[in-house]
């Protein structure tokens, strides 16, 4: 299967977000793989503490791929290449985690090209056959990289394709979200451009709500009573706006809390991190664990 | 090799009768047509002492001077489609009678796209081995993905480039088999538009070359067989076989050599023809029978394809 | 001279064995040939060759610059109608002459790469089975990759495929001298093979390093589902789950040297003797039935009782 995780905005946590619900699938048992295709600024190799490719690899990544310089573009195996110790053990049962980072150096396409999109099509049949879930991470915004996986996806009509959009719990974010999707040059208008039923593509997608504070939480205790209650008449806007632009909850396949370690470091949460060094909250976990698995559940994906 | 025991399994190429040389005494396109039939006079009486010089110089060669030439005319009915044959033949006939020339056999261009519902341009350009510019060290875009042919590198295109990345300077192209400087040629095979393919004149022109060389086989079979067609042409174009013989006692229609007496109009055609032809992989078991035959008469032939086809521009 | 290899195997990406009528279709990839097909012991068919033109350095053990022009010769062959393999090969030889040629005179000599210049058999081999980063190098494995890819593409396989799987490549070089084999299982999906046969070179060479990249793959798959599986970790009838689909799919594939010619029917046998390919299937094999038995009694013990 391959999920596509986009973003109207940066700073959205997508990159962190989906590189956890990717580490958490292979630690589900199930065969694994992220691409890179931020084109402007590929680091996800820092996300996944794999120092050789923190800015992007020198071995020949994504961008020289696409660019049709090599004929495949080098894979970096997370299990034995991260810098962190409990990242590299890997449990019993838990499946391949590779990554397919970008080049170091490596720009923002200025446009694409039918080889290109020729390259990129092989690309996403080949990783089908070895991995059961393909995370492409889209630059934020309208980008030649989401033309490129609209395009590339309406050539495979066989293989199941997902997006998640990823979003804020804030006013702008949500009718940004919405844009990204519903707005001119949006996700459905290019998809039709490329031949997506609108429909079909429309049931392909589901949002997830990144950074979240939950009002009912413990953290709130210490509030003032007139916060609370200003807090609680902007979440109810909120929702409302949500509702409105079609990110309410019958389209939201998640959230994801607000934990301060996301904040400062962009990292995968290991259950050590919870348990062991208590750094990261549960409940974030509990929160990536419930993305890995919805996001192959059919059930959470029937038509709207 | 793997000891197939089963029918499905093994591999038999047909082989076909061949004459020493086939004389191309002509192209007609819509524009000789409409010039009428002097112009083809004039044509024919041009081309009739190079048919001649073409017989005395086999007649040399062969053992006995038992030189086996046949003579073909090809028309177009595949760019543009004018007369009918009832019409069109006769005259063309007449014209090469005044001149003293037989011609043997009739083909229609369209017969190099598909015929006998065999698509023969799909099988050459299948069997096109792209020359590799140095440097080609693995799979490349098959010309059947873009269309295009080269003789070498092409210039570097501003094409999908990254943000931020330094401009793509302008380079020339170059020829991969240059002496000291390029001729650089990049030919056109197809376009395909919302009727479908076209193919284009050289790639078309280049599968005829093959099929009057024998070098063509489907599923181990001889392709297109001449059909003998004795008066009485059709008032269509498509009822009218792929090759007609007009000429009894013609040798054979393919043969060894081709020689291709033509105006001097078709040379860039020709330069493309070359440029294909000398790109298309020929099947080993056909290459292997030609030889062994020519061997049994006595003939060199040339090891490379190109040079078994030669050319008259007048 | 020399003649290297490489062979690339994986799973045809459908849910079902494929119908032996559709192996023309899947395979037809040059058009006016047919497809070959045997049925027995097994039904294997194999496409028409094709060939690719390069002109690269070709690899080196002492990093030598080595320039070589010609064509390399690949197939794809589909085994039980379940196993894709694409295969490239090439012939090296010394050039007569120290420059590049006409193309034609090239194409004259399918599957023949000429070298402009010195060359030691030796340091070619070295070169190319030491796995080096991919470059400016021959790359004869992208090559058979890329025709696995065009079969996968092909419009009558619904992309299905039972499990996922990863392609393994088997790199060999060949040459005269007296017969010996000598395979090395790399870290990843690498693998190497060194081959000598008495005789010329001929294409039954070829079939030898297939059928072994076939066992090797089907040993490697059977491995990976057996791991995953978990036997002891997870419950019974997740553990039979996970087993399944090496018994839909895998168990009856098994039959080395079924199309080997018989004058290097010997060179399998010394693999058989070690690593000894046959020995671990037997035991896997014994290891996915015991397994399901004893999760069916159980499973049939617990709705009893």
């Amino acid at each position: 299967m391959l999920v596509f995780a986009i973003s109207d905005k940066g700073g959205t946590g997508r990159s962190v977000t989906s590189s956890n619900i990717v580490y958490r699938r292979a630690l589900q048992g199930q065969d694994v793989c992220y691409l890179d295709f931020d084109f402007g600024s590929p680091t996800v190799g820092a996300i996944f503490r794999v120092s050789t490719a923190s800015r992007g690899t020198t071995r020949g990544g994504m961008h020289r791929y696409l660019q049709g310089e090599i004929t495949e573009p080098s894979r970096i195996d997370v299990w034995t290449e991260s810098d962190r110790d409990t990242i590299r053990a890997k449990p019993a049962g838990a499946g391949q985690m590779v990554l397919l980072p970008g080049d170091q150096g490596g720009g923002e396409f200025a446009t694409f090209d039918a080889e290109m999109l020729k390259r990129c099509v092989r690309l996403f049949a080949k990783l089908h056959e070895q991995f059961d879930l393909i995370m492409v991470d889209l630059s934020a915004g309208r980008s030649f990289a989401a033309h490129l996986a609209l395009a590339a996806t309406a050539q495979l009509p066989k293989i199941p394709a997902r997006w998640l959009v990823f979003h804020r719990w804030t006013r702008q974010h949500i009718i940004a979200a919405n844009g990204l999707v519903k707005g001119e040059h949006g996700l459905l208008d290019v998809g039709r451009e490329y031949g997506h039923d609108p429909g079909a593509l429309t049931d392909r997608i589901r949002f997830v709500r990144t950074a979240v504070l939950e009002l009912g939480s413990g953290d709130f205790a210490h509030l003032r009573p007139a916060q609370r209650s200003w807090l609680n008449e902007i979440d109810r806007e909120l929702r409302e706006l949500a509702t409105r632009n079609g990110v309410g909850l019958t389209t939201m396949l998640g959230k994801v809390p607000l934990d301060p370690v996301l904040q400062w470091r962009e990292q995968l949460i290991s259950d050590e991190d919870v348990a062991g060094t208590e750094i990261a909250n549960a409940e974030t976990v509990f929160a990536f664990d419930d993305l890995a698995k919805k996001i192959v559940d059919d059930t959470a994906w029937e038509g709207l | 090799m793997t000891s197939f025991s089963e029918v499905t399994a093994e591999r038999q190429i047909k082989s076909g009768p061949l004459s020493h040389v086939s004389v191309e005494l002509g192209h007609l396109y819509m524009e000789d047509f409409q010039a009428g039939p002097d112009r083809l006079r004039q044509q024919f009486a041009m081309v009739a002492p190079w048919l001649e010089t073409v017989r005395r110089s086999w007649q040399n060669r062969t053992p006995g001077g038992r030189a086996r030439i046949s003579t073909c005319f090809l028309i177009d009915d595949y760019f543009s489609r004018f007369s009918t044959p009832d019409e069109l033949v006769p005259m063309i006939l007449d014209a090469a009678a005044e001149n003293d020339l037989v011609i043997d056999y009739l083909a229609r261009e369209s017969a190099c796209a598909e015929a006998d519902g065999v698509k023969l341009a799909k099988l050459v350009e299948d069997r096109l081995v792209p020359d590799p510019p140095p440097g080609t060290h693995s799979w490349r875009p098959p010309p059947h993905e873009t269309g295009w042919l080269a003789n070498g590198t092409r210039s570097p295109v501003a094409g999908a480039g990254q943000a931020m990345k330094p401009q793509i300077r302008w380079e020339p192209p170059t020829q991969n088999a240059k002496r000291g400087h390029s001729i650089f040629v990049d030919v056109e095979l197809w376009n395909d538009d919302n009727r479908g393919r076209t193919w284009s004149c050289p790639f078309l022109a280049a599968v005829w070359q093959l099929l009057r060389l024998g070098l063509l086989r489907n599923e181990g079979r001889l392709p297109v067989q001449p059909v003998q067609v004795d008066g009485g042409f059709p008032r269509d174009w498509d009822e009218l076989p792929p090759v007609v013989k007009l000429n009894k006692s013609a040798t054979p229609f393919s043969a060894y050599t081709t020689m291709s007496v033509l105006s001097t109009r078709f040379l860039q055609v020709e330069l493309a023809v070359r440029t294909i032809l000398s790109q298309v992989s020929v099947d080993e078991e056909v290459l292997k029978q030609v030889l062994s035959r020519s061997t049994d008469e006595d003939l060199r032939l040339e090891e490379e394809l190109v040079d078994r086809i030669s050319y008259v521009f007048l | 001279m020399l003649i290297m290899g490489e062979v690339r195997t994986g799973l045809l990406q459908n849910s079902a064995e494929i119908e032996e009528r559709d192996h023309q279709t899947v395979l037809g990839l040059l058009a006016g040939e047919r497809v070959r097909m045997s049925r027995r012991p097994i039904v294997y068919a194999v496409s028409p060759d094709l060939l690719t033109g390069v002109d690269c350095r070709l690899p080196s053990a002492s990093n030598a610059r080595i320039r070589g022009v010609g064509t390399l010769v690949s197939r794809a062959t589909i085994t039980g109608g379940r196993i894709l393999q694409g295969s490239s090969y090439v012939r090296v030889v010394r050039g007569e002459v120290n420059h590049r040629l006409p193309w034609s005179h090239y194409l004259a000599r399918p599957g023949v790469v000429e070298v402009l210049g010195k060359v030691s058999a030796p340091d070619l081999a070295g070169g190319f089975l030491a796995f080096g980063p991919p470059g400016e190098q021959l790359d004869l494995g992208s090559v058979s990759d890329r025709f696995m890819d065009v079969v996968q593409e092909s419009a009558l396989l619904d992309l299905r495929a039972p499990f996922r799987s990863d392609r393994t490549r088997l790199r060999w070089v060949a040459e005269t001298g007296e017969p010996g084999v000598h395979f090395i299982l790399g870290e990843s999906t690498g693998r190497t093979l060194r081959l000598t046969h008495h005789g010329e070179f001929s294409p039954a060479v070829v079939d030898l390093c297939e059928d072994l990249a076939l066992h090797d793959w089907l040993l490697t798959a059977l491995l990976t589902i057996v791991q995953r599986a978990r036997i002891g970790g997870a419950s019974r009838p997740e553990v039979s789950a996970r087993l399944a689909p090496a018994v839909d799919t895998l168990l009856h594939l098994w039959m080395p040297g079924a199309r080997i010619h018989p004058s290097l029917a010997p060179l399998w046998e010394n693999l058989e003797r070690t690593p000894g390919f046959s020995r671990q299937w037997q035991s896997l094999v014994e290891r996915v039935r015991d397994q399901l038995a004893v999760n069916t009694l159980a499973l049939l013990r617990e709705t009893n009782g």
